[in-house]
């Protein structure tokens, strides 16, 4: 209900180049892109946000990774983590 | 099944742990042992007898390695073997937490070979060389002596026989955990929490195993991997991701969507995507330097480092600051006096930063704006018709600085609104004026669409439109209470009510405005009835205005274009009546800075400067030939106003020239403008048009603001 309305908001976005929302297995729930290289995006950014959670943790253990972004050249990668699922937003804003 | 002994003892061999120490002890001596061990003695218990039941055996022995991996020993006694009961294996016994003690066990000796060496200084050391010397003797005298005779002998040698045992496969695995600082933090916290499942199962994933290879085909590890299927998975998440799916995991999957956390992240994801979008609009909002991307920027080599300087100081656009550099070429030494430079070279102007505007709002017309008085990035706006004949449902919507694309709140309304207005002393309070007359209190603080209190069964409720309404705090030096909060709003039935918040809303008359007739009779009221035809007795109220210092004082226009002035205290008549316009006056507003004078605009296409004193107005500025909407001084300066008719938006600065305004923006028509508002922590105006568009505009370049009094 209001979370599909609010998916397709951040999808409809400008520069919002893909959305994948994985669940706490590591599978793809819902994603924008082709299916193999949503399952890629999906490995890494798995096990790139179980690290920093660690980083994170290992500092302060009452500290929590609350997002995780990643600037590069061409794009920006938003990852917002949590327990169950894991929610990557693939953005250009540079546009 | 039973296997005896010579001498007829039970010696069956029990599947499991569960060993009669009576029959097992004194066959084995004083060594008993590990699990392991216990295996071995399986097979020497076969090979003693001729029943060969290997496979009762094998099963026993089979059964030992799936479970040696959970059961737990302690070691205590040497002597007496441990009643070990065979547990049930259960699912659940595999994600139960394991308390593994690990203990020395007794020493176990297993070779005991007496030194032949004694110490010099031993007791018996005497003794010992003494028989040394005898033996030495001994040894000498063998060689020819009678006593000594050779023999030889031969002993019966039994018959060897080869004997196999098979067992099943020892399966070994390596387990390896990484201890991370929160690892242990979080093992520490759940023990005082009561051990559930699903630690064990995050435990698991933290853990990181590597099964040997051949444990992988062996069927028995199958049943172990399935297990712990967490740790499989994430491990083997490049390979096998799309591998089996077990069916929970599908139910799984689409409880992600609803879950609140998930509502959640995509709240925050869509507040981060919009400040990459609009991260230069909103830094030019808060008055910060404009950051571009390096990869974007497309100035010559030349300008750059001027650019960068001239960023610096200024806030605006990167064009304007080209303009500058050119200028500055000319003349070598750029003034880094910031309010002099602009200035000079570039007059005022507005510039459009954003809108806020969505589906949901287009072809609603904004009739009225609110800043929240705690949140001074919270806006509320009303959409509503101001004609009769466009009605259709209002909205009012909560926007947020942070997400120019999408309202946080909205709420729907049965008639077009018409006015709003945060309240102060409870901020999450929002008071909604419509075009029905009834009035409406949401609390912003909650995404439900009803409102909190409603007007709509009070008996005493507006029979026009509320065409404005306004929290008020007002000393109320005879009660002593200090600061009160009430709502006061005026509609077009001619009356200004006050408001009293209880459980039902309802409300008390402030003061009825009566008609006035004309100029020449200054007697309001009723005299000239035979002349004029009234339909009712009282004058409909467009807008008030409670004075800045004095908040007894207030103003009220009306619709026939009088301005009257009066006080809460006295009801029945008017104490000023300021006469000037000729149409219905929309909007009055008391200079903030210098509190004697005001400002009021109208239909007939003017705006009015006018002293308390006076009757007649100070000034009076027209510029268009359309109905002027909205009016609004600025927070900042004494001179500075903003006005808005249908075709223009308009800055007014009277320290530079009362007959033409500052800045003058075009609407594009049919869009018309309806409402102005100026932010009060920056220098921006907002603008609501009929299209049902909120836009931001920067002011750049005004003058140094002032607030000497006129």
């Amino acid at each position: 209900a209001e979370v599909e309305e609010t998916l397709k908001r951040i999808q409809a976005h400008k520069g919002v180049i893909a959305t994948i929302v994985i669940n706490a297995e590591g599978i793809p729930v819902r994603t924008t892109l082709d299916n193999s290289t949503t399952v890629q995006y999906a490995g890494l950014l798995h096990q790139l946000t179980m690290k920093a959670r660690s980083t994170v943790r290992d500092i302060d253990p009452q500290n929590e990774l609350t997002f995780l972004r990643i600037r590069s050249k061409k794009h920006e990668i938003m990852v917002a983590p949590d327990k169950e699922y894991l929610l990557i937003v693939i953005q250009n804003p540079g546009e | 099944l039973q296997v005896l002994d010579e001498e007829g003892k039970d010696v069956t061999p029990h599947p499991l742990f569960c060993s009669d120490p009576n029959t097992i002890v004194p066959r084995q001596g004083k060594l008993l042992a590990s699990s392991s061990y216990f295996g071995a003695t399986g097979p020497a218990f076969l090979s003693s007898f001729s029943m060969p039941q290997t496979s009762g055996a094998n099963a026993s022995l089979g059964s030992f390695s799936g479970t040696c991996l959970l059961t737990s020993y302690n070691f205590s006694d040497v002597q007496v073997r441990q009643e070990e009961i065979k547990e049930e294996l259960t699912k659940e016994d595999l994600d139960r937490r394991v308390d593994l003690y690990l203990t020395e066990t007794e020493t176990i000796w297993i070779l005991d070979m007496p030194s032949v060496v004694v110490s010099v200084e031993a007791e018996d050391a005497g003794r010992v060389l003494e028989r040394n010397r005898i033996y030495v003797e001994i040894c000498k005298n063998r060689p020819g002596n009678d006593r000594f005779v050779e023999k030889m002998m031969q002993t019966v040698n039994g018959a060897t026989k080869t004997k196999e045992v098979q067992c099943d496969k020892i399966v070994m695995e390596d387990k390896g955990v990484m201890v991370t600082s929160w690892d242990l933090y979080d093992s520490f916290n759940e023990l005082e929490i009561e051990p559930t499942s699903k630690a064990e199962g995050s435990r698991a994933t933290t853990g990181k195993s590597s099964k040997s290879h051949t444990t992988k085909e062996h069927d028995q590890a199958v049943s172990v991997s399935s297990d712990r299927g967490n740790t499989t998975s994430t491990m083997v998440l490049e390979n096998a991701v799309l591998a089996k799916i077990h069916e929970e995991e599908k139910c799984h999957s689409e409880a992600v969507l609803t879950s609140e956390n998930f509502q959640q992240g995509l709240f925050f994801m869509e507040r981060i995507l919009m400040e990459n979008i609009f991260q230069p609009k909103l830094a030019a909002y808060r008055q910060f330097p404009v950051l571009t991307d390096p990869n974007v920027t497309s100035a010559t080599s030349g300008m750059v480092a001027a650019v960068k300087e001239a960023k610096q100081e200024e806030h605006g656009k990167e064009k304007k600051d080209k303009e500058e550099q050119k200028e500055a070429f000319i003349d070598p030494s750029i003034p880094s006096d910031l309010d002099k430079t602009p200035e000079d070279i570039v007059p005022p102007r507005l510039e459009q930063l954003w809108s806020y505007t969505c589906d949901l709002t287009n072809g609603h017309s904004v009739s009225s704006m609110a800043w929240s008085k705690v949140n001074a990035d919270l806006l509320a706006v009303g959409y509503g018709a101001f004609d009769f004949k466009e009605q259709k449902k209002g909205l009012a919507c909560c926007w947020s600085l942070k997400n120019p694309m999408w309202p946080e709140r909205v709420f729907r309304c049965e008639h077009g609104v018409t006015a709003l207005d945060f309240s102060t002393a409870s901020p999450n309070l929002l008071a909604v004026g419509t075009y029905d007359g009834s009035i409406a209190i949401y609390n912003v603080g909650s995404c439900i669409d009803a409102p909190l209190l409603d007007s709509s069964e009070s008996s005493n409720k507006h029979t026009g439109p509320v065409w404005q309404l306004r929290w008020l705090e007002q000393d109320r030096g005879a009660t002593g209470a200090g600061k009160t909060e009430r709502l006061i709003c005026i509609s077009a039935d001619g009356r200004i009510t006050e408001w009293l918040i209880q459980k039902r809303l309802d409300c008390t008359d402030l003061m009825k405005i009566k008609r006035t007739e004309s100029e020449k009779k200054k007697l309001p009221g009723e005299k000239e009835r035979k002349s004029e035809a009234l339909i009712s007795r009282q004058a409909a109220g467009m807008c008030f205005d409670f004075h800045p210092k004095d908040t007894d004082l207030y103003l009220v226009g009306t619709e026939e274009g009088h301005i009257h002035q009066c006080s809460c205290s006295r009801s029945e008549q008017f104490l000023e009546t300021y006469s000037g316009h000729k149409g219905p006056v929309y909007k009055v507003a008391w200079n903030p800075f210098s509190t004697d004078t005001f400002l009021s605009c109208s239909a007939d296409w003017t705006i009015m400067l006018w002293h308390r004193d006076s009757q007649t107005p100070i000034l009076t500025f027209s510029s268009a030939t359309t109905f002027v909407h909205d009016i609004m001084w600025s927070p900042k300066s004494a001179f500075v106003f903003a006005a808005v008719n249908e075709s223009r938006v308009e800055i007014w600065d009277l320290s530079v020239s009362t007959l033409s305004p500052a800045i003058s923006c075009f609407a594009s028509p049919p869009v018309k403008f309806t409402a102005v508002r100026f932010a009060k922590n920056t220098d921006c105006l907002l603008v609501g048009d009929s299209k049902g568009e909120v836009g931001v505009f920067l002011l750049q370049n005004l003058a140094a603001p002032g607030s000497a009094k006129v």
